[in-house]
This record gives C-alpha cells, structure tokens and sequence, in this order.
C-alpha cells in the first residue's frame, strides 16, 4: 500500500507530463519541446470505442464464461472424426472444388478485357475510366455470399448459383488487381506497336500481355485459394457445395462428422494451396 | 530464300508444344467442372428478381436509410455490424499475439515454432463463416457471438500477418541495445516494439476490413449486423428493403475501404 | 513525299512547340534533323505518325493529309510508316523474333495475336529482317540478353517486318557508344539504299548526323533555320542552330 502511496505522485506527474510535455532544456541552454505523443489521443479513444461497442452487441461476460467451455467440448467431439462418412462427403466436396476452378477461370479470363478498360496508361478517358472504376469498386463492397444468396432467387438452387457466384467475384476482384499490374508496366513497346499501325487491342496483346502474364497465373492461384474456401460456404445458401452439409452435421450435433467436415476442407485446401504456391514459386 | 534463312526457320523453337498442352489443360478443366455445375434455367421470376434488386439499390428506401431511431434500420445495423467487427478484430488481435511470437522462427525453437504455425495454419483454413456456425451452437445467436466469432477465426490470418512482420525484425538494432548495455525489457521496449507497432497496427486495420464484410455475412446465421435482415429482406422479396440495406452495406464498406487505406497508408510512411 | 505546309503546334498554355514549319522530304532521301533539346526534333518526327497532333497546318504524305486522319484510316496510314525509340521499347522478356513479328500484328485477326500464332510467310518475313540488319542468329534468344546496339537493330528489323515507305528515327543512337552507334547508323544507311525507304532521323550528335546523312535539317525554338546537304553545315550554322557554341557533348566522338 505504501508503495503505490508513494508512487501515485509519479505516475500522476508521468500522466500530466504526458499530455502536456513539458519543454526540456539541453545541455547548451536551448529548449526542445516535445510533441504529444499520438498515443494519448488513441487510448482513451480506443477505450470509449470498447465500451461502446460491447454495450451495443451486449457483451456478457457471464455468457462467456458458462458457456465458453461448451466451444472447447465441442472440438473434443469432432476429434476423432468419423472416417465411415467419407463417402458422404466426397460429392459435395468435389462440388465445391468443380465450382471454384470454374467459377475462378471465368472470372479470371473475364478481367483481362475489364482491367484493360480500367488502366489509366490505356484508356484516356478520364470520366469513362473513373465510372468503370467506380461501379466495379461498389460491386466489389459485397461479400461472396451476398451474391450467391441473391443468385439462388434467380437460377434457383444449386452450383450454378455458386459457380456464377465466384465468377463475378473473382472477375471484380482480379480485375483491380491485374490494372494495378498493368499500371506499372513498361510502355515503351506499346507505343512502338501502336505506332506500326496496330489498335491498342492488339498493341495490349502483344506488348503488355506478355509482361504481365506470369502475374496474372500468380493472382488467379491466389484467387483459386481463396475461392475453395468461399465455396465451402456457399452450400449454406443453397449453392451448392459442403456448406449445407456442415450446418446440418451441426444441427444434429453429429460433431464427429462435422469434424470430417472440417478435416476434409482442411486436407483439400492444404493440397490446392501447396501446389499454388509452387507453381506461383515457379513463375517467378 | 537464302540458305541461312532456311536454317533458321528450321531452328525454331517449337512452342506449339507449350501451348497445345496449356490450351488442352484448360479444356479438361472446363470439361471437367462443368459437369458438376446443373444449369436449371431462370427460375420463374428470375429476371422480376434481379431488375428490382438492381431497382432497390438505385432508389434506396430513404425512411429505412435514414431512421436512426429505429434498432432495425440501416444507421443502426451498420452500427452494430461495425461494432462486432471492431470489438472481434480488437479481441482477435490480441489474442493472435502469443501465437504469432511462438510461431516466429527467430525467437523460438524449431520444434515449438513448427507446432505453433500448424496450428495457425489450421485456424486459418477455415472461412470465419465456418467458426460462425459452430459458435452459434455455444452461445446462441445475435451480435456478441458475432465479435465471438470474428475474434477466434481472425487468429488464424492475423497471426499470419504478424508472424511475417516479427520474423523481418531488423536484429542489428537489437545488437546496438545489446551492445550500450540494456537488460532484455528494455530492448523489447525500445528495440523489438517500436518496430512492429506500426506493422501491427496496420495488420488490424487491414482485419478490421476484412472482418466488416465478415460480420455482414455472419448476420446470416443470426450473429448480428445487417447480414439477417439483408436474409430476410430478399427472402420475403421486399425488394426495396433489401435494396436499401444494400446500399447501406456498399457505402459501410466504401467508407471503411478509404479510411483504413488512408490510415495504414499514414502507418506505413511514417505518422 | 513527306510535305509539311505551315505547320504549328501549339500546346495549352501557350507554348509553340512548331512555328510555321514548311519542309518536303521526297521518297528515298536521307534526313538528320538537329537542335537542342526541346528545339522542337520529337514533335516534328512525331506529328508525321501523328505521334503528336498538330494545331495548324497540312501534313501531306503522298498527296493526302495525314494530319486529319483518325481511326482505321490512321491505323492504316501508320502501317506504313515504321519508328525507331532511343529505348529501343522491345518487349524484354520475349524472344527477338516474337519482338519482330509483334509488328503483323496490325494486319492479323485478334485471336491470332492473342495466342502469338503468326503464319509461315511471317515468320520468314521477320527472319529476312533479321537477317537484313545482321543478327539473323539472335533469333530466338530473349531480347534482354542482347547489347544495345543488338536490341536497336532488333528494333530496326521490327520496323521493317512493316515493310514501310518511311522510317522515324527518334534519336536512335543517343544511348549506344559511338562504335555501336556507328554500326547501326550504317543498318539504316543501308536500307535507305537498297530498299529505297525514307529515313527521317532524330540526332543528338551533330558529327553522327553530318556523317551518315545526306540531308540536315536544323530547328531552332520550333522554326526550321538550316535545310541542306550535311556537306554545306558550317560551324557558324551550328551557333544559329544551337543558338550557343557547340559543346563536347553535343558531339559523339566520331570523324
């Protein structure tokens, strides 16, 4: 007790010293002042935000506590899995799989002619490039799901759904990614072909193109990745794929088979993303 | 034509090979895929669908956007869905600290580093919707097994993130410490934090993103934010509804977009 | 026959780049043009490919204004008409005869581009090329693993994969040594004879132009102030056309 006694009154200097520092004089008779660290806006900011927040999505310690155990008996329960429910599984993950090299390819060849329209060292036309830019940010916003949900009202249930799902989203996402690519590439060659008489089409095709292609395999690997796990999801939604089949799995508490489930993605996206990375190791 | 030219022409490389086999690859994985995706047509009204989705995010229903009052309105389940995002990526971050120093291959053994990034790993495959489903089961529905969720999956990335930032740490400076004689407290305060703050606080910003457009989604198994009544809103077709919510969620992320580029664009530079 | 009628280019902002230029080059000859940088060289080359557009004045290439063109029409203009860059803007990364083909592109269908499948008559088209201006073995070698003065004639060999009437050279030599250089100003010299092609070139370096060039012209702040046989350049031409005494850098180091 005594020691926080005598303590107090450094750490309250510590405080005031910390919002309003003090100038410091240095050896030589001049004075420095020292900035506020940006530190003492952020804390207190960040506190009052915490507050706030867990009273909005009413944060219950109490919940937490009785029933936190319950999330680590759960994953108890789904090691071992039950290796019988193999079969079951196969369908739809190879579903899932099926709908993700689709859904990635299209999406993939799409952006070429999309990031193409979007390049600023392309397209001069400052109003049609930031339009385009523009509608594709605002689509791109929506997550995977979103999409997929909305396509299930309108070609009904089943990858198809899905694979459309991923097409678009991989289209909108590859397509920033591959004109901010183009952006940096060398335009010297372009210039010179379109100067042979050729469109800027064709100049794009035979002067970027090759400058940007082992990039383009790059991110549509690294799309691919990411899809076989959106895909996973989609089945909730009816889209097809193992997502309807977990949540079932769940519902019916058959956690040994939930934790096939989950194994089963883990193994499959384990696979996909050792060959992604070599074959992306190897482009470079 | 010359003899030379005729040579050369001979010599030349013959890429068709390469391409056939490219071309020919990227056939059989159509014809492969395309089996499993069942094209069943338009559904009924199909096409009705996705003009008044597209009608509904154009013409915003201004009375739901604008209500503030209301706990079912768009201000307010931005809010929410904000909220959990921000509370999980908080939480998650700091829980992803102690796995990300066990996982870094410069502070730890081996052995324990290759255990901790398996783990990781592990955490990581699976999408946050996944950990979404299993939580619901532990503590009910609604927005705090939401920020549940986003915290334990948001392990997985960040820890990822983080791993990477800790294992570029630049070591001389530590040995400068070491050499003007400061104990092992004071060249992780003034030698290993000052360098990572900045590289973490830019990786939770980045998750703070990625985790808003999370906790939308996560509204669809009943975890809170704008995702379940989004659900409901296309599935009871009250297009204009939907629409709005919608938009609501475009301009959440549009804005959150430009301010953590903003923000980590600042860290990076210097602040 | 290249014809420029009272030629101006002027920039927003006010700035004349081209003040009136008249100038008729006819097919076949051989043109340095000289001047300081910003003189007004690039914009003279490259307003004959409208490169850069002009404000006032006719271009006439053969009887028909070029300078209105747009579209198709330009794009088929522009085919006869091939250009040579100081950065030699090869595609690095591919080989040296794909370099060369790149220029039938114009003329073939866009799959055919995409996928890089380019008939037998143009492939032996490019190698003729190649072998015109003496790397016929470079062929399939990736263009980055050549010299310069390799990767320019790689360049010139493009250009004639167009099988062009003119050819615009834009400071062509500027980043060769002078052995090089000298190497690849005798490739153009040759084509300009056998082949009969116009050669129009951009110099830095006054010795290079007066050496290779039949014909020099000199600019100065965008008006023409010297058109004559590189035999008639005297050193007082040179002050009014540098508007300063020469410098050594203004030279190459070549007799």
């Amino acid at each position: 007790m005594n020691k926080l006694k005598n303590a107090l009154p450094a750490m309250i200097q510590g405080l005031k010293n910390a919002y309003f520092p003090e100038p410091l004089v240095l050896g030589n008779g001049k004075t420095v002042q020292p900035k506020r660290s940006v530190m003492v806006y952020i804390l207190p900011i960040l506190t009052i935000a915490v507050v706030f927040s867990a009273n909005i999505i009413g944060f219950d310690i109490g919940v937490l506590i009785r029933r936190g155990a319950q999330f680590f008996v759960i994953v108890g329960r789904m090691i071992p899995p039950d290796w019988n429910y193999i079969p079951d599984v196969i369908g739809p993950l190879l579903e899932t799989i099926m709908m993700s090299i689709l859904g990635t390819m299209i999406g993939a060849f799409l952006s070429l002619p999309l990031a193409f329209l979007s390049s600023d060292n392309i397209i001069k036309n400052k109003a049609f490039l930031w339009t385009l830019r523009m509608i594709v940010s605002l689509f791109r916003t929506l997550p995977i799901l979103i999409f997929a949900f909305i396509l299930k009202y309108i070609f009904g249930i089943g990858t198809f759904a899905g694979t459309l799902a991923i097409a678009l989203f991989t289209w909108l996402i590859m397509t920033k990614m591959l004109y901010e690519i183009i952006e940096t590439v060398d335009m010297g060659p372009f210039e010179a072909i379109e100067s042979s008489g050729a469109s800027r089409v064709r100049a794009f095709t035979v002067s970027i193109i090759p400058q940007i292609i082992g990039q383009y395999i790059s991110i549509a690997l690294y799309n691919f990745e990411m899809n076989i796990r959106s895909a996973a999801i989609l089945g909730y939604v009816g889209a097809g794929g193992i997502g309807l089949l977990l949540n079932e799995k769940l519902g019916w508490r058959q956690y040994d088979r939930v934790g096939l489930i989950l194994f089963a993605l883990l193994v499959t996206v384990y696979v996909i993303e050792t060959i992604s990375r070599y074959i992306r190791k190897r482009l470079s | 034509m010359s003899e030379n030219i005729q040579r050369m022409y001979k010599k030349r490389p013959k890429d068709w090979i390469t391409k056939w086999s490219i071309f020919l690859t990227i056939v059989a994985l159509i014809a492969i895929s395309v089996p499993y995706v069942d094209y069943k047509g338009l559904t009924d009204y199909g096409q009705e669908i996705a003009k008044s989705i597209i009608l509904g995010i154009i013409q915003p229903k201004l009375s739901l956007l604008f209500d503030f009052s209301s706990k079912e309105a768009v201000p307010y389940l931005l809010l929410e869905t904000v909220c959990i995002a921000f509370l999980g990526t908080l939480v998650g971050s700091i829980l992803a600290l102690p796995f990300a120093f066990f996982s870094a291959r410069n502070l730890v053994p081996a052995w324990l580093s290759a255990i901790v990034t398996f783990f990781i790993t592990v955490v990581r495959t699976f999408p946050a919707f996944v950990y979404g489903l299993m939580f619901i089961r532990v503590t009910g529905p609604g927005p705090f097994t939401g920020a549940l969720t986003l915290a334990v999956s948001g392990i997985g990335m960040t820890a990822k993130l983080y791993v990477e930032t800790i294992e570029d740490l630049d070591k001389g400076i530590l040995e400068a410490l070491d050499a003007s004689g400061c104990n092992t407290i004071q060249k992780i305060r003034y030698g290993i934090i000052p360098q990572l703050m900045s590289n973490f606080a830019s990786t939770t910003i980045y998750r703070f993103e990625i985790n808003v457009k999370n906790a939308s989604i996560l509204g669809l198994v009943g975890a809170g934010g704008i995702g379940y009544p989004l659900i409901s809103a296309i599935g009871a077709f009250r297009w204009s509804d939907a629409g709005t919510l919608l938009f609501g969620l475009i301009v959440l992320v549009l804005i959150i977009e430009y301010l953590s580029g903003r923000l980590r664009k600042k860290l990076a530079t210097g602040v | 026959m290249i014809q420029f009628k009272n030629v101006v280019k002027t920039y927003p902002g006010g700035v004349q780049a081209l003040k009136g230029v008249n100038l008729t080059i006819e097919q076949g000859e051989f043109v340095a043009i000289i001047g300081l940088s910003g003189a007004g060289k690039s914009t003279l080359i490259r307003s004959i490919n409208q490169m850069h557009q002009i404000t006032e004045g006719e271009i006439n290439v053969d009887g028909q204004d070029v300078s209105k063109l747009s579209g198709e029409a330009l794009r088929h203009f522009r085919r006869k008409i091939g250009m040579v860059f100081q950065s030699f803007n090869l595609v690095k990364r591919t080989t040296v005869i794909k370099n060369v083909l790149a220029a039938r592109v114009a003329d073939m269908p866009l799959w055919k581009s995409l996928l890089g499948v380019y008939s037998k008559s143009d492939k032996i088209l490019a190698l003729e090329a190649l072998d015109k201006v003496g790397i016929l073995e470079k062929a399939y070698v990736r263009a980055d693993m050549l010299s310069g003065g390799q990767q320019q004639r790689v360049a010139l060999a493009r250009c004639l994969a167009q099988k062009p009437q003119i050819i615009l050279a834009d400071e062509p030599v500027a980043s060769l040594d002078p052995l090089t250089s000298q190497q690849v100003m005798e490739d153009f010299v040759k084509i300009n004879r056998d082949l009969n092609i116009t050669v129009v070139a951009n110099m830095h370096h006054v010795d290079i132009a007066t050496k290779y060039a039949k014909r020099i012209i000199g600019i100065k702040a965008g008006e023409i102030v010297f058109d004559g046989p590189s035999s008639e350049l005297t050193n007082d031409h040179l002050t009014q056309i540098y508007g300063r005494d020469l410098q050594r850098d203004d030279f190459m180091g070549v007799e």
